[in-house]
């Protein structure tokens, strides 16, 4: 049983951009998947059509054999966990409230008005600030924290969502190679103890190849490779960074020198 | 071809054609309407004299007397402010909402929000009080009334465009939740939009307790009421009371606002 079908789904633009084509891509429960590409290849779509961020123009997303359409839209998004480059997390509010928005799915409505939450839900939250290292930090607005604890706040909010599934796109696109690692390692560790799946997009071929399972490489919205790390040669690199008119993106010389 | 020491970063570095011919366009407007309005330079130099005499009457002994009637009327004045402010505040919250273009459930209830908001802001404050003091008789309660309907329409409108520039990351945030509609709003919409409509709700603040004390002219309560009587029985010991607590409580009101915005952004 997998854990994500992604069934021959496609993502058009109202312009005719093809951000995506029509792709067929399966996740075991409990994995760590990194998706690799060149800026535009279509990496963010695909993880945010999973989410239901976006909705794919054609095929379909199935999350633990549940289609994904307008009507379950919330639920399967509160199962599907996301993490940003951006970290998208509301700075004026401070580190445990952006934590417990991790909650809103299963607050009721007049709740949150009053910015209420239940005490499971604060044992959750708290849980999860522990297992990313900033419970001292419960208090501080999220603005003020640097770049590699917002990101832990960010991964914070996602485990809060107790999830299947942890969609990270670029999440350390935005950091520096240290905080890069604390990250990266936080991710594996969440994937091998909870058994949630994760799915990242990365820039840095080291990186997946560090930590992932499986590499997926996509092109102008094409797979163009699918296996484990060590399958991963050169001459698979060359056709994921390809570009249009044959010359080669620059992530592949950063990714080859690293 | 002469080699200019100085020149605008224009191709040939001149004045641009259309602003040269804007200018003169502009200047000949100006001219036109001057007379319009009457605008006449030698009765302006003529009236110098009265109003002079009019300054010279300012400065006479207070009525001292009169202060504790002052007190009331300017609490009064303060009052219909801030609670103008306050139940507009309420009011423009879930018209805002809909009038803004990413959090409005519909486009239709979008643009009839907008025309609604347009409405209510399309005549000043003392027209409405006329309206409301006709409807409801003197006193105070027309002049909040009309101060509400204005300015409601005035922080609909700017917490519409609060919102609209509010950045979308944290919003698509909290979305990836699953959250609600609702609960969107409530963690990432008005929180990111909080530092900006601040201080448009603080400049409202300002701008209603400086309108309450002219809602007096047409009865609506506040002290214009005794402005206008105390200017017309040329009762100055009052008038320059009067002017004083003015002057004295929209200091203090600026400072007020000051210290509050601070904190908050």
């Amino acid at each position: 049983m997998y854990v994500i079908q992604v069934n021959r789904a496609g993502k058009t633009y109202e312009n005719g951009t093809i951000a995506v084509h029509p792709t067929s891509l399966n996740f075991e429960p409990g994995t760590f998947n990194a998706i690799l590409g060149p800026s535009g290849a279509g990496k963010s779509t695909l993880l945010r059509m999973i989410n239901g961020l976006e909705i794919p123009t054609t095929g379909e997303v199935i999350i633990q054999g549940q289609t994904l359409t307008s009507q379950n839209l919330r639920q399967i998004r509160s199962r599907t966990a996301m993490v940003f480059q951006q970290f998208n997390l509301v700075g004026r509010l401070n580190v445990i409230t952006n934590v417990l928005t991790g909650r809103l799915y299963y607050s009721p409505w007049w709740s949150s008005v009053f910015y209420l939450f239940g005490q499971r839900d604060w044992k959750i939250a708290q849980w999860a600030l522990s297992r990313v290292g900033l419970t001292d930090k419960a208090w501080e607005r999220v603005d003020r924290l640097s770049g590699g604890q917002q990101q832990r706040v960010g991964v914070a909010r996602a485990l809060t969502q107790r999830p299947e599934v942890i969609l990270a796109d670029e999440p350390v696109a935005s950091l520096d190679p240290v905080a890069s690692e604390g990250i990266m390692e936080l991710l594996r560790e969440i994937c091998h103890q909870d058994g949630i799946t994760i799915v990242a997009n990365l820039h840095q071929v080291s990186l997946a190849m560090g930590y992932a399972d499986r590499i997926i490489g996509l092109n102008q919205g094409h797979v163009v490779f699918d296996d484990s790390p060590q399958a991963l040669v050169e001459e698979n690199l060359r056709a994921i960074y390809q570009r249009k008119d044959g010359s080669v993106d620059d992530s592949l010389e950063m990714a080859v020198t690293d | 071809m002469i080699a200019w020491k100085w020149r605008l970063p224009t191709k040939d570095g001149f004045v641009p054609l259309w602003w040269r011919w804007g200018f003169i366009l502009l200047l000949g407007a100006l001219a036109s309407t001057a007379v319009l309005i009457e605008l006449d330079v030698l009765r302006l130099l003529q009236s110098g004299g009265s109003l002079w005499q009019f300054l010279g009457q300012l400065l006479t002994v207070p009525d001292w007397a009169y202060i504790p009637k002052l007190l009331l009327k300017m609490l009064e004045t303060i009052e219909m402010g801030v609670v103008s402010t306050a139940i507009a505040l309420l009011l423009s919250l879930p018209l805002g909402v809909l009038a803004a273009r990413n959090t409005s459930p519909h486009p239709v209830l979008y643009h009839c929000i907008r025309n609604l908001l347009n409405l209510m802001r399309a005549l000043p404050e003392l027209v409405w009080a006329l309206v409301f003091v006709s409807a409801v008789g003197l006193g105070p309660l027309p002049g909040v009334m009309a101060l509400i309907f204005v300015t409601t329409g005035f922080l609909g409108k700017f917490l519409a465009e609060s919102i609209e520039v509010v950045d979308a990351n944290g919003v698509i945030g909290v979305k990836s939740t699953g959250a609600g509609w609702l609960q969107t709003l409530m963690f990432a919409v008005f929180p990111l939009a909080l530092p900006d409509f601040i201080g448009t709700v603080l400049y409202i603040l300002d701008h209603n307790v400086r309108s309450a004390t002219i809602l007096g002219l047409v009865g609506a309560g506040g002290i214009g009421y005794e402005l206008v009587m105390s200017m017309r029985l040329f009762n100055y010991g009052r008038l320059i009371l009067i002017a004083t607590a003015i002057y004295i409580v929209v200091t203090i009101l600026d400072r007020f606002s000051d210290v509050l915005r601070s904190r908050v952004i």
